[in-house]
């Protein structure tokens, strides 16, 4: 079966309350930093979500924004890197050999979603937080490129499972941290080259609308804009 | 020349060389890549049910345990609470597990009282430093044993309860600083039910929410974030309308349809504006009520709601009608209205607008399920294991009062509630500690509270323990169970078990009482044991599928007209001009959170500041006194004065200076003390328990600390292209 891997982010039912921050981190082995280092931009975590106001009191708003890696189909980071540490992945996905990166930070500098994080060091687990470590990703030295990876290391388990069970891979069976988590169910992910998958049919939502869409980065996480009033 | 002998020699060294010649070096990393070759297998992983303790909403969690660790945390899909769902701070519950600073043995006290300082000793050392003191009290005042522990529910409520009945004392305070107090006596008052209400938001059409924060930290934040998901999304042509009237733009605020920003300490007031054009318009069906109200309801015309809220007589009206013809709507207070002086007055107005609405017992609407019910077998003990989900504040002043006055010989604390530190200092929670001869802690953490103790006991934290709970909502009547999901990684002892042990040696009373083995036993001869019903049940979480009915409202038709104290809060308008709004962190709930890195690094979801805490101002107001953003501040009313940062919050009431708690630790670990100052120090100690009760005055301060925010990096971006 052909995938895509996608995401769908309704905005209209995201609530900004960090619960997916906090997977993520608990997921992917992902350091803290400390305060002095975050007041230098240097927070790891590979999932933000941007808070902007709008208005002036009393029509003052906030509006919340997640912001994972877009893993886009043309990705500007990609094309930049003299090593070919980031790469394009057969299911889609921009993969990272930690390996082969040497630092260079060209990808960081020419994603226009600030979304990959740069080991500045080598960041420590004090014992005993390391026994936490999940065993089914590494954890990154110093001088290397990261970000969000919509979790391969699930979407690995779940296609090894349905290969032992001579199946394809279901739509569901594998979610990255962050959607299995999110309370209001803000989250969706799932095989967009499948017609019948539920982000399909999601992403048929007049509402769908990607960052930054004019520069062309086709990015595979697609947002549903927030309504307004009552009914549809 | 090299014979076939020698050959062989040199190549075995060789070998051998190459075999152990890579010993010293250690490979200390795991596989460094991102996609493992084929064929690599990953470890299998096992889950285990449980129940979620980083704030009382018991959450159903499952646990993945790798090679006898555990990995993560997930919501249990099955459990009715938060059906698979997890909050931020339920998600970092397993840095409790693995702090480098959890308490791994018994200690005593090596320094004087209350400085903090302890030597490490043996179970049985520490077994008999309790025993004895314990035995002693026993037999010459067993009144003056004081138990304080958080809210325990389960059998866990039902051994502490037991023990210190059969021991005879009926000292027993429990604390939970964001008690439902006031929901409670305005459900009495309106309802004729003393409990929490269940808002079924998943169906409702219409939302208002009087300073509501059941999206962060209300009384189930994730059971209602997702019930608002599907409010929002999940029917094919009814989107939910959200309506927010409060004196701050928080989490919960953000995601309103429209936000009413209203005077501190008013939602009250507002809810009855909308019920006078409720009952003036005849847009109720309950015309009953609505006819015995008409009356007391003249004095609040939107006209005059207007000019003692701020909120436009023209929304007010709007609004009413909008309500009242979207039915089911359901309204909420929240805590930052339930926690002013006039705390029941608002609950109770916004209560009313339930009943207006005729929504009470409705699909979308507000029902009463019934608790205790799942614990009917123990009859009047049922309420020891379903307590009512209220602060204690009268308990704990009573407690403390009783302290000062020497009639206590030996404390128990327990639960992380942590009253040194979420109680205002002039109560002098910790002076009044220091009269009571013999403390003993239980806790996993040395915080302000356990570290006043003579003894302290290393719990193991809920990730390794039995039990069984309640959540307080959204349970349908399913009693959860907790597991030990790892072995314990400390060589700890649960409080349960060792009230289940020194009863057996107190001997009488107390060992009939708790004629268990063990606190495992105790939860095994509640459920059937091992084998049968209770092991499917532990596979799943708990006994979900059986449902409660829900109680019927009592009262509907013989209502009066909620009444505002009118309590002013402290502080004179003149010198401190600004009203202190005390709310619950995102994060770090009410301040246990704060020891958890995770935690602290996570951007707040309204100013983005990590690791500190802030004064949020209203940006015209914070021009008037030269503030910029960033800057320190004195935060100063008449019980205290505290040092923060500004943070500039455009959605916030111009009268009104906004800071969460959670923050202020001193004794909590490196991780948690020193960033910044506790705000309920600014406090008075009133009669009730009262978060939203002092005026401020804010001076600006040089401060030697910077509150570091994670701005977003795409700034060029434009919000409006995202509406």
């Amino acid at each position: 079966m052909n995938i895509k891997w996608a995401m769908a982010i309704d905005l209209d039912r995201c609530t900004g309350c960090g619960a997916c921050v906090v997977a993520c981190v608990a997921e992917n082995n992902i350091p803290v930093v400390g305060e002095a280092e975050a007041e230098k931009g240097r927070l790891m975590q590979w999932l933000r979500v941007a808070r902007y106001w709008d208005g002036e009191y009393p029509e003052a708003q906030a509006v919340y924004l997640p912001v994972p890696c877009m893993q886009c189909e043309r990705a500007p980071c990609e094309t930049v890197c003299p090593v070919y540490a980031t790469y394009h992945n057969e299911d889609g996905l921009n993969a990272m050999v930690y390996n082969r990166c040497v630092g260079t930070r060209y990808c960081a500098n020419n994603c226009p979603y600030s979304v990959r994080v740069f080991n500045w060091f080598d960041h420590k687990w004090e014992k005993p937080l390391d026994e936490q470590l999940s065993p089914d990703l590494t954890t990154r030295s110093r001088g290397v490129m990261e970000k969000c990876t919509f979790c391969i290391q699930r979407i690995r388990r779940a296609k090894e499972t349905a290969a032992l069970e001579g199946r394809e891979i279901r739509d569901g069976e594998s979610v990255p941290a962050c959607v299995q988590t999110c309370p209001p169910g803000a989250l969706l992910f799932g095989n967009l080259a499948d017609p019948h998958s539920e982000i399909a049919r999601k992403l048929k939502d007049p509402r769908r609308f990607r960052l930054m869409e004019h520069l062309g980065t086709e990015p595979k996480v697609v947002y549903l804009k927030r309504q307004k009033g009552a009914g549809r | 020349m090299l014979d076939r002998r020698q050959f062989l020699k040199l190549g075995g060294a060789t070998a051998f060389a190459s075999l152990f010649g890579g010993c010293d070096k250690v490979q200390r990393t795991l596989i460094p890549f991102v996609i493992p070759p084929e064929n690599y297998t990953l470890g299998e992983a096992l889950w285990y049910a449980s129940v979620c303790s980083q704030c009382p909403a018991g959450c159903g969690i499952v646990v993945r345990v790798s090679e006898g660790r555990a990995k993560k945390i997930e919501g249990n899909p099955l459990h009715p609470v938060n059906r698979g769902k997890l909050c931020a701070r339920g998600q970092a519950a397993l840095q409790t597990l693995y702090h480098p600073e959890r308490l791994s043995r018994p200690m005593k006290l090596s320094g004087a009282r209350g400085s903090g300082t302890y030597a490490p000793i043996s179970w049985e050392e520490a077994l008999s430093l309790l025993m004895v003191p314990l035995k002693k009290v026993k037999a010459e005042a067993p009144a003056s044993l004081l138990m304080l522990t958080e809210p325990m529910r389960g059998h866990a409520g039902l051994v502490a309860g037991r023990f210190m009945k059969a021991f005879g004392s009926k000292y027993r305070a429990a604390w939970d600083p964001f008690g439902a107090d006031a929901m409670l006596s305005a459900n009495a008052a309106v309802h004729g039910v003393r409990d929490l209400p269940e808002h079924d938001l998943a169906n409702a059409r219409y939302l208002l929410s009087f300073s509501g924060d059941f999206l962060e930290t209300g009384i189930s934040p994730v059971h209602y974030a997702r019930a608002y998901g599907r409010m929002r999304g999940d029917r094919e042509t009814i989107r939910g309308k959200f309506v927010h009237f409060g004196p701050r733009l928080s989490m919960t605020a953000a995601a309103a349809d429209l936000f009413l920003p209203c005077t501190a300490g008013t939602e009250g007031i507002v809810a009855l504006g909308i019920a006078h054009v409720m009952v003036r318009d005849r847009l109720t069906d309950a015309s009953a009520v609505a006819g015995r109200l008409a009356d007391d309801l003249f004095a609040y015309s939107p006209e005059a709601v207007e000019r003692r809220t701020g909120v436009h007589a023209h929304d007010i009206a709007a609004i009413a009608e909008e309500f009242a013809r979207n039915q089911p709507g359901i309204a909420i207070p929240g805590t930052g209205a339930a926690t002013g002086p006039d705390g029941a007055f608002h609950c109770a107005a916004v209560a009313l607008l339930n009943v207006l609405a005729g929504n009470v017992g409705k699909p979308g609407g507000v029902s009463f399920p019934n608790r205790a019910q799942a614990f009917a077998k123990y009859g009047p003990e049922a309420a020891l294991l379903a307590p009512s989900p209220e602060s204690g504040y009268a308990g704990m002043r009573d407690a403390i009062e009783k302290m000062r006055g020497g009639a206590f010989r030996m404390a128990i604390l327990s639960g992380a509630t942590n009253p040194a530190f979420t109680l205002p200092p002039s109560l002098k929670f910790g002076e009044a500690l220091s009269k009571v001869p013999f403390v003993v802690a239980f806790a996993s953490f040395l915080d302000e509270t356990t570290s006043q103790a003579d003894l302290v006991l290393p719990v193991p934290t809920a990730l390794e323990a039995w039990g069984d709970d309640l959540a307080p909502v959204g349970h349908s009547g399913a009693v959860t169970l907790c597991q030990p999901v790892v072995n314990p990684f400390h060589d700890t002892r649960s409080v349960s078990d060792i009230l289940i042990a020194a009863a057996k040696e107190l001997g009488g009373e107390p060992a009939k009482a708790l004629a268990w083995g063990s606190f495992r036993e105790c939860i095994e001869k509640a459920y059937g044991g091992p084998g049968g019903e209770m092991e499917k049940a532990l596979q799943r979480g708990g006994f979900f599928g059986e449902s409660s009915s829900p109680r019927s409202a009592a009262r509907t038709g013989n209502i009066a007209l909620p009444k505002p104290a009118e309590r002013p809060i402290d502080g004179d308008p003149k010198a401190f001009p600004l009203a202190l709004h005390l709310y619950p962190s995102v994060t770090l709930y009410d301040g246990r959170g704060a020891n958890l890195p995770w935690l602290q690094e996570m951007p707040d979801p309204v100013t983005t500041a990590v690791w500190r805490n802030w004064v949020e101002v209203n940006p015209k107001t914070a021009a008037g006194l030269g503030l910029a953003d960033g800057d320190g501040v004195t935060v100063t009313s008449p019980s205290g004065k505290i040092t923060a940062h500004v943070a500039i919050n455009p959605g916030i009431a111009s009268d009104v200076a906004a800071m969460p708690l959670g923050q202020g630790h001193t004794r909590y670990g490196k991780y948690a003390n020193g960033r910044g100052e506790n705000p309920i120090t600014l406090l008075p100690a009133g009669e009730t328990y009262a978060l939203q009760a002092t005026r401020v005055a804010l001076t600006k301060t040089k401060l030697a600390t910077r509150l570091v925010r994670f701005a977003h990096p795409e700034g060029q971006w434009k919000i409006s292209n995202l509406m």
